[in-house]
């Protein structure tokens, strides 16, 4: 059981070192999406250890949502591409006060 | 007779009310023909009223208009009390009041803004007669306030004018710091007796205190703070000769004849509760005395006509209140009525000679008057007897009780003051009269519009009031005035003596005195000229810089305060605290805003602080 905890934290830190220490757009996106199945893993760890189908429902909940955010988010670094021909998250911080 | 009172007292407000509103619309003859038709109307009235106490013996009325103020302690109506005391006064100031009505109309021809002039004199006699038939303390300080207002208006009459402007506020402010001591009062009234009814105040007191009693001086002393600001009294008289800035008709009604002497009436009216404050009487003796006696001097060395008038009318008025205090009530009260004629005739016949030369007020300009101006010559040297105490004419009775009274109950320093006081009175009215009408023809007679005796419209008001004031002394009498206000308890300290030819020692001495006064000033200055050293009287025509001592004292010191609240306390206290909170919210902003980056990451590690943060706070508790 432990093996799967262990597992999805370091998923999630991986994932969160990857948010705050990468630049490029497409690994800053893979970082999250890792994060999301970082709780993922442990929704399926659980409903495996406790022998209850529900945590399998919500993993296939959570994976359309992150389908469709996925489909919203590369969308969006198309766009950014599109006006900047860069995908450095640094250079997009006009919305500061 | 109710309606009576309502109407006299009311008549003068709608005529103030439809002149002020309708005025513009008015022909000058209309106007002078609503303001004298009022107050005719008006005086008629009371004088219905004086035939029905007199024949039918009615004693008083009281009547309530209406309930005012019924909280808990405090009870107070807009009750009238028409009794013999205020209906003699009603008299005099409608009687007065209608009389210089009628002289403003020519006094007041050329002048713009007629309405406006009309319309104040009117909510004058308004005001007054409501301090006046006030049964009630706190409707009297109505009525107090009211008379206040309309001086201020008056004075401040030719308000483009800067010295009638400056002498309004003065006048204004100055009674306001009386107003004060009568509000105190007022308070007190209703801490002590929970009511403002003037006749259960009374019946409460004698009730209640003894004589001496520490409330009731302090109560006494208030009001009479009050009185020393309204009629002009040590050390509260430096607004009474500035307000001559007025018209003189003004000077005539408010600042001699009527609203000046409110004080004096007021503490006639308060007298069952002055009685039980000897020691309140006394310092109002000790004021009176010293009022009378340096308004004396001060007016032996002024140069300008009105004022010498205006620091007679102060000696005049501390007089009074010497009379009421050695408890000679009716003294005061007869010598109020007499000096409202003589007063009123002196300023009026001063107003014929100033109005005629052009607005001129310094007596150095003038001088040998007497030849344009016969008639008016006449008439304010009957003024000039009267007031001197030449007998047979009105100040000789009005004053000689005050003076006997004084020396009768044994207040012989008071009896001395107010003998030199009347002293002093023959000699700078013979002075004035000698200065104005006697000598030399000064005035170029090219400069002047019109150089000639005045119209009639102004003459016959003089004439009237020279004839009181010849007989206004019989008026006192002992069987017509005297017994008429010893139903209100208005009386004098000791019994008079019956009258004989063989006057007593204080008789005498007073005649000596009024004759000395006159016949010295007499020769000073027409026979005997430039035998008075100039030096002291410049001294006495500052008043003894009395001015300039509350101006370096007060004044002055009252503008630094107030420079340095404007350039320090200001931008400092009050606008440092606002800017204050104006820039640390400004810093705060600065400082916060730098959190907003715009950089995605920086977000996202705030957002994984903050969820760190949260998750050890729980994990800790638990």
């Amino acid at each position: 059981m432990n093996i799967f905890i262990i597992a999805s934290m370091l998923m999630f830190a991986i994932g969160i070192t990857g948010v705050l220490i990468k630049r490029n757009a497409i690994i800053f996106f893979l970082s999250l999406e890792m994060m999301l199945n970082s709780a993922n893993l442990l929704f399926v760890g659980f409903a495996h250890r406790w022998g209850n189908e529900i945590g399998h429902i919500w993993v296939f909940f959570v994976l359309v949502v992150a389908a469709a955010e996925a489909a919203v988010g590369l969308a969006i670094i198309i766009n950014m591409f599109k006006t900047k021909q860069v995908v450095d998250v640094d250079q997009y911080n006009t919305l500061k006060g | 007779m109710d309606y009576a009172i309502c109407l006299g007292m009311f008549l003068p407000l709608l005529g103030f009310i439809f002149l002020s509103l309708g005025g513009k619309y008015l022909s000058r003859q209309q106007i002078s023909q609503v303001a004298c038709g009022t107050l005719f109307v008006s005086f008629l009235c009371f004088l219905g009223l004086l035939m029905q106490h007199v024949f039918l013996g009615k004693e008083s009325t009281s009547l309530i208009l209406f309930q005012w103020i019924h909280v808990a302690g405090v009870e107070a109506n807009a009750k009238l009390t028409l009794d013999a005391l205020s209906l003699m006064m009603c008299l005099i100031v409608t009687g007065v009041s209608f009389l210089i009505h009628v002289y403003s109309i020519g006094y007041m021809d050329h002048e713009d803004d007629y309405y406006r002039y009309f319309a104040c004199l009117n909510f004058f006699v308004f005001a007054m007669l409501l301090l006046v038939l006030a049964g009630d303390a706190l409707l009297l300080f109505a009525g107090w306030e009211a008379v206040g207002l309309a001086s201020y208006l008056l004075i401040g009459f030719w308000y483009s004018h800067p010295p009638a402007a400056a002498a309004a506020t003065k006048a204004f402010v100055v009674n306001r710091i009386g107003d004060f001591g009568f509000l105190l009062a007022l308070l007190l009234t209703f801490y002590l007796f929970g009511t403002s009814d003037l006749t259960a105040i009374f019946d409460n007191a004698s009730a209640q205190y003894p004589i001496g009693s520490m409330w009731m001086t302090a109560l006494t002393a208030l009001f009479f703070v009050g009185a020393i600001g309204k009629s002009a009294q040590i050390p509260l008289h430096v607004w009474l000769p500035d307000a001559m800035e007025g018209p003189t008709p003004v000077s005539a009604l408010i600042h001699a004849a009527t609203m000046v002497t409110a004080g004096v009436y007021l503490v006639v009216r308060m007298n069952p509760l002055f009685t039980l404050a000897p020691e309140t009487l006394q310092v109002i003796g000790a004021i009176g005395g010293t009022t009378s006696l340096f308004a004396a001097f001060c007016a032996v060395g002024q140069t300008d006509l009105k004022k010498v008038l205006a620091y007679s009318t102060v000696s005049q008025l501390g007089l009074m209140f010497l009379a009421c205090g050695v408890g000679a009530f009716y003294a005061a009260m007869f010598h109020l009525m007499t000096h409202a004629f003589m007063k009123a005739l002196l300023f009026l016949s001063a107003g014929n000679v100033i109005h005629m030369i052009g607005g001129k007020t310094e007596m150095n300009d003038m001088g040998g008057l007497g030849k344009v101006f016969t008639k008016t010559n006449i008439f304010f040297l009957i003024g000039v007897l009267a007031m001197s105490g030449i007998p047979p004419l009105a100040a000789f009775f009005s004053k000689d009780l005050i003076v006997e009274q004084e020396y009768q109950t044994g207040h012989y320093v008071l009896f001395y003051v107010a003998m030199l006081a009347s002293l002093l009175t023959g000699f700078y009215l013979t002075r004035a009269y000698c200065l104005t009408f006697l000598g030399k023809l000064k005035v170029d007679s090219s400069t002047p519009k019109t150089f000639h005796e005045a119209p009639n419209v102004m003459l016959i008001p003089v004439g009237i009031l020279a004839f009181f004031s010849v007989i206004g002394g019989f008026i006192g009498a002992k069987p017509l005035l005297m017994s008429f206000l010893e139903k209100v308890g208005v009386t004098l300290a000791v019994e008079p003596h019956e009258p004989t030819f063989l006057f007593s020692f204080e008789t005498w001495m007073s005649i000596g005195i009024a004759l000395l006064g006159v016949g010295a000033s007499f020769l000073v200055y027409t026979q005997y000229k430039g035998l008075l050293p100039e030096k002291p009287f410049k001294v006495l025509k500052q008043a003894f810089y009395i001015d300039q001592i509350y101006d370096f004292l007060i004044v002055k010191p009252y503008q630094q305060l107030s420079i340095f609240v404007a350039n320090f306390i200001e931008p400092t206290v009050f606008g440092g605290t606002i800017r204050g909170v104006a820039k640390t919210t400004n810093y705060a902003a600065g400082t916060l805003q730098l959190l907003q980056s715009g950089q995605i990451r920086s977000y996202a590690a705030w957002l994984a602080a903050g969820a760190l943060f949260m998750i050890l706070f729980f994990a800790l508790q638990m």
